[in-house]
């Protein structure tokens, strides 16, 4: 049972009370890969948290004063602080919280790690439109071609790193902060899109491995049916997947 | 500190050599805000550092090796790494020199740091519109959206109820967004500002700050790059050396 199998809270529903002492609370959407960062951290650094799931096609009025823009991921601590952005977030959590640490130490380290992502900033927006031109029976070859290209980029640094992770040879954030696009890939119809990349396939591979991501993999049929209702505007999309 | 009145250097121009140890260097350009977040960190720090400036309408070939995607700001330190992407290079410095921290040791208030910074995000774009603006109507509407835009900023500074947007002091937020304010004037912007009094005030506050006042271009001096630049001339960069 994932940590999040709750249901989506929508307009008129009550807002929740204060975060217990010792929790710290997460505003998520069980399919959304932003939020997905955010989860993958609190899991990896072993933080106990509580998930509240945002019906984001029918949002409650108070999620207004969490977000002025009724965005998720948010962030919200016992202190009543707010934390959002999915990276603002999962840096936040990896400074405030002990333990294993996501980001390197060494300034010029952590400093590559932010360059890097900036060179993954097209991803989102590419995935999401071949996505919606897919469900609405739109053809996406330019679309494929862009995102192929940017993988190649990616796929031109793991090369030249001669490492398996974008951090280096062990996992860190810069491929959690990755990572909820590429599990999204064969769900949305474009896994294909890696044919030319075989260090990058190799990188997702490894990621598959990896403890962290595997307790959080979504499974393919739920996924599948999550995304006919959300094409189809249902409002109960969100919910796919819950026991009744 | 040198090579901040250095000509820039342009296509053709020989690569430098390595940087040497005990200073750090700054691929700049006079006028370019985004490189000038750079330098007020490096005032403000105190860091010991060279600069070389880049035409930026004529950039040497060498260049894209520090940066292929052939912007200022880089930073190269004399280990030969490379840091670039404005913001990025000022929160390197902040960690890697020792020193008074412009950013807070505080998760929190370093997260709420990075959240104003996306409150300001589209300011800078706003302004590089304005300028490019081909007449009256896009003039008042980009100022429309700027006065939007400053409206956020002017509610951070109420709820916090302080002077600066990190507090009562300045700290790395107000440097990151300075650049633009500076530039408000010269471009006949300022009545954007006339119901953001807290951001006037912040503004007026920022001129008195020492790394501020050193790092200020002379008006007249501005305006004499902007209109070179706005032809695309490869002299812009140099204006008033």
């Amino acid at each position: 049972i994932m940590e999040d199998a709750t249901r989506a809270l929508g307009k008129g529903s009550l807002p929740p009370g204060p975060v217990p002492d010792g929790l710290i609370r997460i505003y998520s959407m069980r399919f959304c890969p932003y939020a997905h960062r955010t989860r993958l951290v609190l899991r990896a650094k072993g933080i106990r948290h509580e998930v509240i799931n945002i019906n984001l096609r029918n949002k409650p009025e108070w999620y207004y004063t969490k977000h002025p823009f009724g965005q998720i991921p948010v962030l919200e601590n016992s202190k009543c602080q707010l934390i959002y952005e999915s990276v603002i977030a999962c840096e936040y959590l990896d400074d405030a919280y002990p333990g294993r640490k996501l980001y390197p130490y060494d300034p010029y380290e952590r400093a590559r790690q932010k360059m890097l992502l900036e060179l993954f900033y097209k991803v989102p927006h590419l995935t999401k439109e071949c996505l919606v031109a897919l469900r609405c029976g739109r053809e996406c070859a330019d679309l494929k071609l862009a995102l192929r290209q940017e993988f190649c980029n990616l796929e031109e640094i793991l090369g030249y790193q001669n490492t398996i992770f974008f951090g280096g040879d062990c996992i860190s954030m810069i491929d959690y902060l990755f990572w909820p696009w590429f599990e999204r890939l064969d769900v949305y119809g474009i896994a294909d899109c890696l044919n030319h990349t075989p260090a990058l396939r190799l990188w997702t591979a490894a990621m598959k491995q990896d403890p962290t991501v595997c307790a959080l993999l979504i499974d393919k049929n739920i996924f599948l049916g999550f995304l006919n209702l959300y094409f189809q505007n249902n409002p109960d999309a969100f919910d796919y997947g819950l026991p009744c | 500190m040198s090579g901040g009145s250095a000509r820039s250097l342009a296509k053709g121009s020989a690569p430098p050599g390595p940087v040497p140890e005990g200073l750090i260097r700054v691929y700049s350009m006079r006028f370019c805000p985004f490189a000038q977040r750079t330098r007020l960190v490096l005032k403000a720090k105190g860091i010991r550092h060279q600069i070389i400036n880049i035409n930026l309408k004529n950039k040497p070939e060498w260049f894209f090796k520090k940066n292929p995607f052939g912007l200022v700001p880089v930073l190269e330190n004399s280990q030969g790494q490379l840091i670039y992407e404005s913001a990025i290079t000022c929160e390197y410095l902040d960690e890697a020199y020792p020193g008074k921290k412009l950013l807070p040791d505080d998760p929190y208030e370093k997260a709420y740091q990075k959240m104003v910074f996306e409150l300001f995000s589209k300011i800078p774009s706003l302004v590089a519109s304005f300028l490019r603006r081909q007449n009256e109507e896009d003039c008042s509407g980009l100022k429309e959206e700027l006065r939007k835009e400053f409206s956020k900023l002017e509610e951070v500074l109420t709820n916090k109820k302080t002077t600066f947007f990190g507090g009562n002091s300045v700290s790395m937020i107000d440097y990151l967004i300075w650049p633009w304010f500076e530039r408000l004037e010269v471009l006949e912007l300022n009545d954007c500002a006339d119901h953001t009094l807290k951001l006037k005030l912040w503004m007026a506050a920022m001129r008195e700050d020492p790394a501020v006042s050193a790092l200020l271009t002379e008006p007249k001096v501005f305006r004499g790059f902007l209109s070179l630049y706005l032809q695309n001339s490869p002299d812009a960069c140099d204006y008033g050396l």
